[in-house]
C-alpha cells in the first residue's frame, strides 16, 4: 500500500475504513477527498516544474506530498531555482517510508506511543517555521492565519477530510481583495 | 476486496498530484488570479498546521500544541532557523504534554 499510494493520512483512513469492512467505493472516494489538497498543490508548484518535459512533470507528481510541498514551496521562496532539490527531497522520502513501513510491519509491536516523546510535532513544527519564513507582507501573515483557524475548526467540527482543501482554497481570496 | 481498494486509491492519489500538471493554460493570468496563485502555497501549508495545532489525533487541544506552535513561530521568527524552531517545537511539546 505504501509502495502504490504514497499517501500518509489517506492510508491511515484506509486502515481504518479496512477495519469497518467498507466497501471499495467508499475507500477510494475517500482517498480521493483526502488528496484533493494535492490539486491545489500541484497547481501552485506547476509554474516551476513548468520547466520539465512532459515525461518528466509526470514522473515528478508521483512523489508530490504535503512535505515535499512545503519544502520545495520554501525552496522557492527564498530564491532557490533548482528542481533537483524538490526531486531529491521528494524521492528520498519515498524511500524513507516504505523503509519505514517495512521496519514497522518487523517491529511495529514493539514501539510505544510516538506521541510521549513529542516526535509526532515534528512535521507541524516544521510546516510552522516554513510558513513564518515564506511571510513576505502582513496580508501573508492573516492569510495564513486564517488559513490554519478554517482548517483548525473544520478539523475540530469533524469535517477533517476537506478541511485542508477548504481553507487552503478560501483563505488566499484575500490576496485577491487587497491591494500592495 | 483490499486490493480493488488499494489499486483504486493509487489511482486516486496519483490522479490529483498529475492533473494540473498535464492539462495546461498558457500565456499571462489575470492579476487577481496571479494574486491567488501567489498566496496559495503559504495557505496551503498553514492549513495543514492548523488541525494538528488545535485538533491532534482528532479531539480538541489541551494547550500544549498552539503553545509550542506560538514558541515555534518566535523562534523561526528571531533566529530565521527551521532546525532551530523544530527542535524547540518537538522538547517544548513532549515537555508540555506531560504537564
Amino acid at each position: 500500500m505504501s509502495v502504490l499510494v504514497f499517501a500518509g493520512a489517506s492510508q491511515f483512513a484506509m486502515v481504518q475504513l479496512f477495519s469497518d469492512k467498507a466497501p471499495t467505493a467508499i475507500v477510494v472516494a475517500s482517498v480521493l477527498f483526502i488528496n484533493l489538497r494535492h490539486l491545489l498543490m500541484a497547481t501552485s508548484l506547476r509554474a516551476e516544474l513548468r520547466r520539465l518535459p512532459i515525461g518528466g512533470r509526470l514522473f515528478a507528481a508521483f512523489f508530490l506530498t504535503d512535505e515535499s510541498f512545503a519544502m520545495a514551496t520554501g525552496h522557492f521562496r527564498r530564491g532557490g531555482r533548482s528542481l533537483a532539490y524538490y526531486l531529491t527531497f521528494a524521492i528520498s522520502l519515498y524511500v524513507l517510508w516504505n523503509l519505514a513501513t517495512l521496519a514497522g510491519i518487523v517491529i511495529g509491536s514493539a514501539i510505544g506511543d510516538p506521541r510521549r516523546l513529542g516526535v509526532d510535532f515534528a512535521i507541524t513544527a516544521t510546516f510552522t517555521g516554513i510558513v513564518v519564513l515564506a511571510i513576505r507582507r502582513r496580508a501573508d501573515a492573516v492569510i495564513a492565519l486564517v488559513a490554519a483557524l478554517i482548517a483548525g475548526s473544520l478539523a475540530l467540527a469533524g469535517a477533517s477530510t476537506v478541511a485542508v482543501i477548504t481553507a487552503g482554497a478560501l483563505a488566499p481570496l484575500i490576496a485577491v481583495f487587497v491591494r500592495r | 476486496m483490499i486490493w480493488p481498494a488499494i489499486l483504486g486509491s493509487a489511482a486516486a492519489t496519483y490522479l490529483v498530484r498529475s492533473l494540473p500538471f498535464v492539462v495546461g493554460f498558457r500565456g499571462h493570468l489575470p492579476g487577481a488570479a496571479s494574486r491567488y496563485l501567489e498566496a496559495l502555497p503559504v495557505a496551503i501549508i498553514a492549513a495543514l498546521v492548523g488541525p494538528a495545532v488545535v485538533a491532534p489525533a482528532g479531539a480538541l487541544t489541551r494547550g500544549a500544541e498552539p503553545l509550542a506552535a506560538a514558541l515555534v513561530v518566535a523562534v523561526v521568527a528571531w533566529r530565521r532557523s527551521l532546525l532551530a524552531g523544530v527542535i524547540v517545537g518537538v522538547v517544548a511539546v513532549a515537555l508540555l504534554r506531560i504537564i
